[in-house]
């Protein structure tokens, strides 16, 4: 059994971290040791690529608006989410779980369903093309789950405790705030964690929203690779590179959170 | 709890999501049901031209009071939607299906795999183990469907190792092999998902089940199939929502390896209407469309849910 186990493993990890760690090798290549026919296998090092595209190629502007949009829609998000999730892990009104459904159909909902709305909305009010409006709409997106998995953390806090604190005196929305929040650190920090990427990863939504000034890093990345220049096509490698990074931290760091996040839904 | 303050705790949530995602959806009905066109008229326009003057009429789009072009709206009622369904729209909805179906049954069997492999490696080394398996689920689609392009280009890694063996293949040129690449990709993508849900229910199998099994004299395929996999049942539901779910919202990998030929997908035709075509009505309707399309899918699926769940809870 267990030679079979490490192969299967093995064989996954490969295939798993295979694509990322080739890309890595062909942002450090020039273009024409990076897709050469037959292929090369040793090649000179070249940190050229990061430099256009951090220094000439302006990905310094787009990295700062994917730490505004990000930043932004995780606050809120969180902000308006945990008060939604704890309301429904404290309800035992039927209407709580059609509430719920609600948001599981709107989780399902694809989102360009909504871009057409949006598109044709924000162009008529001329506020298309900046980050204000993109992060409102991320906001929305992300309240679907976030309530869903901040009620599964709340449920998890017995209810006897803000009734303790009631009955010492407290409001309910002071009872949240100042008994029932200081121990929910870890599902702030797990839901926080999937807002994140949820933001951070949106490529659909940002790339028809944002014009040019305000492009997030996924949105850049996609126009200089469509330019049809081998220059830009090899500063849109050292930027996925770029942007996988933070991401690779974010795995190491809070694995256990992830995964204790994507098992979430499962238990209840 | 009571209703008060249950109302004031959830009326920003659901505020935003009436606002930005309900009314967007309304809006998007009213919008699939019309068509606008820009207003023209009629102009004379002089031209100075070295044989003399000359007088030419031409249409040009009316301008209105606010600066904008004059916009004329009518009802065309079901129009979008026929034209829709007739042309790109049935294509992709076939092509997401066919996805969505080849997929599920992949990634679920996949994940187990992996998940029950995983299980026999020592704890030790199972933490980064699991780190590296879920890199496809967590790096962004984009990223990930690039990855794999630059490994499917003709001049790619995998096509080269591929040619070595006889087999020269333009992946993105024709129709079998770009499906066959989007499909690959949306594999790898999703599998880590189940991977990881699998591996938490095997970690919450019965051991005095397994144990009784094995006094029975059970062999290790046996216990698999009578005890193991008879617990993971309603995770293997739960994988089969989620991922029915985000695989039916296909893009990125459109986008980036195809731009649409051979494969689309229904939020690629709604998306490239809406911005390459740049007609909102007409997207509208793929919009709305696409939306019915996955509440049909779902309906069955939650049913079934909420029977097992029900069953579990008697």
């Amino acid at each position: 059994m267990k030679p079979a186990a490490y192969g299967v493993v093995l064989i996954w990890l490969m295939l798993a971290a295979g694509p990322l760690a080739w890309t890595f090798m062909l942002s450090l290549r020039d273009y024409v040791d990076a897709f050469a026919i037959p292929l090369h296998l040793l090649a000179p090092l070249t940190f050229d690529h990061y430099r256009n595209l951090w220094q000439a190629g302006g990905f310094t502007g787009n990295a700062l608006n994917t730490v505004l949009l990000t930043s932004g829609t995780v606050t809120v998000s969180l902000s308006i989410g945990s008060l939604a999730g704890y309301a429904l892990s404290r309800t035992t009104a039927r209407w709580g779980l059609v509430l719920l459904m609600v948001a599981l159909a709107f989780r399902a909902m694809p989102h360009a369903a909504l871009l057409p709305s949006f598109v044709y909305f924000f162009e008529a009010i001329g506020v298309r093309g900046s980050i204000f409006p993109l992060m409102l709409v991320l906001i929305a997106v992300n309240q679907p789950f976030t309530i869903w998995m901040m009620r599964a953390f709340f449920l998890a806090i017995p209810r006897d405790i803000d009734d303790a604190a009631m009955v010492d005196g407290c409001t309910r929305f002071q009872a949240f705030r100042y008994v029932v929040l200081p121990v929910m650190g870890p599902g702030l920090v797990t839901t926080g964690l999937f807002s994140f990427l949820l933001a951070y990863n949106d490529f659909l939504l940002s790339s028809a929203l944002t014009n040019a000034e305000n492009m997030t890093m996924p949105v850049a990345i996609a126009s200089v690779i469509q330019a049809d220049s081998e220059t830009l096509l090899m500063q849109g490698i050292a930027g996925s590179v770029s942007l996988t990074i933070p991401l690779l931290i974010l795995v190491a760091i809070f694995q256990r959170r992830i995964v204790a996040g994507l098992t979430q839904g499962a238990v209840k | 709890m009571r209703l008060a303050a249950f109302i004031q705790f959830s009326a920003p949530s659901f505020g935003v999501m009436a606002l930005l995602l309900a009314l967007p959806l309304l809006y998007a009905i009213y919008l699939s049901l019309i068509q606008c066109t820009d207003v023209l008229e009629l102009v004379t326009v002089r031209l100075q031209t070295p044989f003399g003057i000359e007088e030419l009429t031409t249409q040009r789009a009316k301008v209105g009071v606010d600066g904008l072009p004059e916009q004329f709206c009518k009802f065309v009622w079901l129009d979008q939607y026929l034209s829709v369904l007739s042309s790109e729209f049935a294509k992709a909805l076939q092509f997401t299906m066919l996805y969505v179906l080849v997929t599920v049954p992949l990634v679920i069997i996949g994940g187990l795999i992996l998940a029950l492999a995983v299980n026999q490696l020592p704890v030790g080394i199972r933490g980064f183990a699991i780190g590296a398996a879920i890199l496809p689920f967590i790096v962004t689609p984009l990223v990930g469907a690039l990855s794999v392009k630059w490994l499917f280009r003709d001049d790619g890694l995998v096509t080269q190792l591929v040619s070595a063996f006889g087999m020269q293949i333009y992946w993105m040129a024709q129709a079998w092999s770009a499906r066959l690449l989007v499909i690959l990709y949306g594999i790898w993508h999703s599998l880590p998902f189940a991977f990881i849900v699998l591996f938490a229910g095997l970690q919450s199998v019965p051991k005095d089940a397994l144990e009784a099994a094995s006094l029975d004299g059970a062999s290790t395929t046996q216990k698999l199939w009578y005890v193991t996999l008879p617990h993971l049942g309603p995770l293997v539901t739960f994988i089969l929502l989620i991922h029915t779910m985000d695989s039916y919202k296909l893009f990125e990998p459109v986008v980036v390896l195809t731009q649409g030929t051979f494969t689309e997908s229904v939020q690629f035709v709604t998306y490239s209407i809406l911005l390459d075509e740049g007609n909102p009505f007409k997207a509208s309707a793929a919009a709305i469309l696409t939306t019915i399309g996955i509440g049909v899918l779902l309906i069955p699926m939650l049913r079934r849910a909420v029977r097992e769940h029900k069953e579990g809870a008697a």
